[in-house]
């Protein structure tokens, strides 16, 4: 008797996320996904942000993902390869192995603060695309590295011995590893990446104006990006001009859906 | 005299000498001599935990990066002290297949390459050769021919096994080393590779590590029984079997121990 209350209090209270969270979801969606048109994805805004689209905003957020994609990507799986397969147990790996844990639950407004002050002021790279991307990249590593090494502690050691027993080094056997890993670190990027894609404050420090005549030429021109514009629309403008808010959060949730699906894909496929 | 040494030198392929080794703090194998004799199977049985497993993981220095191992005494292999030589060179001329099946995660026929692919051993040509060469030493060819490009985890357990087997036999190595292969197996599968053991038999020199009782009477030639990290006994199969030396042989073989 206690265990069926219990079992559906659990289904009840599982019910009720799942209903909260995807409202969370079709709410932007179908609040925002009406104002997508042509000219919506390929124009600049204007009129004090009641006419015309976020073109810079999707080009602003596409060539910072890029840039932090090459960043962080290679850095982060390198982590986590060294973390797993050749960091020996000692207090100095284990050390590395908190700082990691812990640098990925520092808030992203600290990160924006140590963006501006090293990238943008001591380096001299200005308000740029250059200093978010370096920022979000910082942001990144640490949630790919400390991922993409559970992945790989997850292998089991057969595998390994299987491949140290027939005469592989320690790189090819640490390549058998990787390649037995390989959907669990394509979607630990794939998720880092998908992070780094909504993340506002480090942006509105580091690399994001609010409005843009021209698009990035250079690494050190600003930028405008995707959820920067929607804080930028409903702090500094009126209400007629909050459409476009919901019309780039709808793009935002159907990327990042999109994101998630293609690595739900990718497991189930490899299951 | 000295020809003759030499001659029953070549017999043999391994030689342990006093080997004792740890696990940290905790002594895993005592003081254990054996011999190796080419072209025939050895076979380690005895009870779980009795150090078996360790034993046979000397052979091919599979302890040695596990941080806590620690190992005294000397093997040799063809003569030459095996902890002077590169691990990777001597598993290259000693194969393994576990308890466990353990496929790379690739195709059949990659996991068969492996071993000659890394090592160089074959061109694309030679290659298609070498592994067939290797299926069919592990009666697995006329099961797999046709779909060598499936994923070796489509396969049973037991092909599984057997292509564990084709992925050691494809560098040709000189002993095949095997850790309760067919524990994870039905009856029939493990018939199929106890029968495939002695047919390598005439060509490899081949180690099985078994608790059965029954499988090590079965296929082996020499046999050697441990308990509590000694080597208790070890000889001839027949000899082994129908008079052992040491009473707890005599109780391990008629089920009273282990």
């Amino acid at each position: 008797m206690a265990d069926r209350i219990a079992s559906s209090l659990l289904k009840l209270l599982t019910y009720i996320v799942f209903v909260i969270s995807t409202a969370v979801i079709l709410f932007p969606v179908f609040k925002g996904i009406r104002y997508f048109n042509p000219t919506f994805f390929t124009e600049f805004p204007s009129q004090g942000m009641t006419q015309g689209g976020i073109f810079p905003a999707i080009v602003g957020s596409l060539l910072l993902m890029s840039l932090v994609a090459v960043f962080s990507v290679p850095v982060g799986v390198l982590i986590g390869v060294f973390l797993s397969e050749y960091a020996k147990p000692t207090w100095l790996s284990a050390l590395l192995r908190t700082t990691i844990t812990t640098m990925t639950s520092i808030p992203s407004i600290v990160y924006g603060l140590f963006g501006l002050a090293f990238f943008c002021i001591t380096m001299g790279f200005g308000t740029s695309l250059l200093s978010a991307s370096f920022t979000l990249s910082i942001m990144t590593v640490p949630f790919v590295g400390g991922s993409v090494s559970n992945f790989l502690m997850a292998v089991s050691n057969d595998l390994r011995e299987a491949a140290m027993a027939i005469g592989a080094d320690k790189r090819e056997t640490v390549f058998m590893v990787i390649r037995a890993a390989k959907t669990g670190i394509l979607s630990s990027t794939l998720l880092g990446l998908g992070r780094a894609f909504g993340e506002t404050a480090p942006i509105l420090v580091t690399g994001a104006v609010f409005y843009a005549t021209n698009l990035p030429r250079r690494l050190t021109d600003p930028i405008m990006t995707l959820p920067t514009h929607i804080y930028a629309v409903v702090t500094n403008f009126p209400e007629d001009a909050y459409w476009m808010a919901y019309g780039s959060a709808a793009l935002m949730v159907i990327i990042i859906v999109a994101i998630y699906s293609i690595v739900q894909w990718i497991r189930r496929r490899s299951s | 005299m000295d020809t003759e040494a030499k001659l029953v030198n070549k017999e043999i392929v391994y030689e342990m000498k006093n080997l004792s080794a740890w696990f940290g703090k905790n002594q895993v194998l005592k003081n254990v001599s054996l011999k190796i004799y080419r072209n025939k199977i050895t076979a380690i049985m005895g009870p779980s935990g009795c150090g078996k497993t360790t034993l046979l993981r000397c052979f091919n220095r599979l302890n040695d990066y596990t941080e806590s191992f620690r190992v005294e005494g000397d093997i040799f292999f063809n003569g030459q002290n095996i902890y002077q030589m590169d691990p990777v060179q001597l598993r290259r001329r000693v194969g393994m297949v576990f308890q466990r099946p353990n496929p790379f995660p690739m195709s059949i026929f990659d996991n068969v390459a492996y071993g000659p692919r890394i090592h160089g051993l074959a061109k694309k040509r030679g290659l298609s050769e070498r592994v067939e060469k290797a299926l069919k030493a592990a009666a697995l060819w006329d099961e797999v021919h046709g779909e060598l490009r499936k994923s070796a985890y489509k396969l049973s357990g037991g092909q599984q096994q057997r292509l564990c087997i084709a992925r050691a036999v494809a560098v040709e190595p000189e002993v095949i080393l095997l850790d309760e292969p067919t524990s994870a197996l039905d009856p029939i599968a493990t018939e199929r590779i106890e029968k495939l053991l002695e047919d390598l038999s005439s060509r490899y020199t081949i180690v099985i590590v078994t608790h059965s009782i029954g499988q090590a009477l079965r296929i082996s030639d020499y046999l050697g029984f441990m308990y509590k990290g000694e080597l208790v006994e070890f000889g001839e199969t027949s000899q082994v079997s129908e008079d052992p030396r040491h009473e707890l042989t005599q109780l391990f073989l008629t089920g009273r121990i282990g």
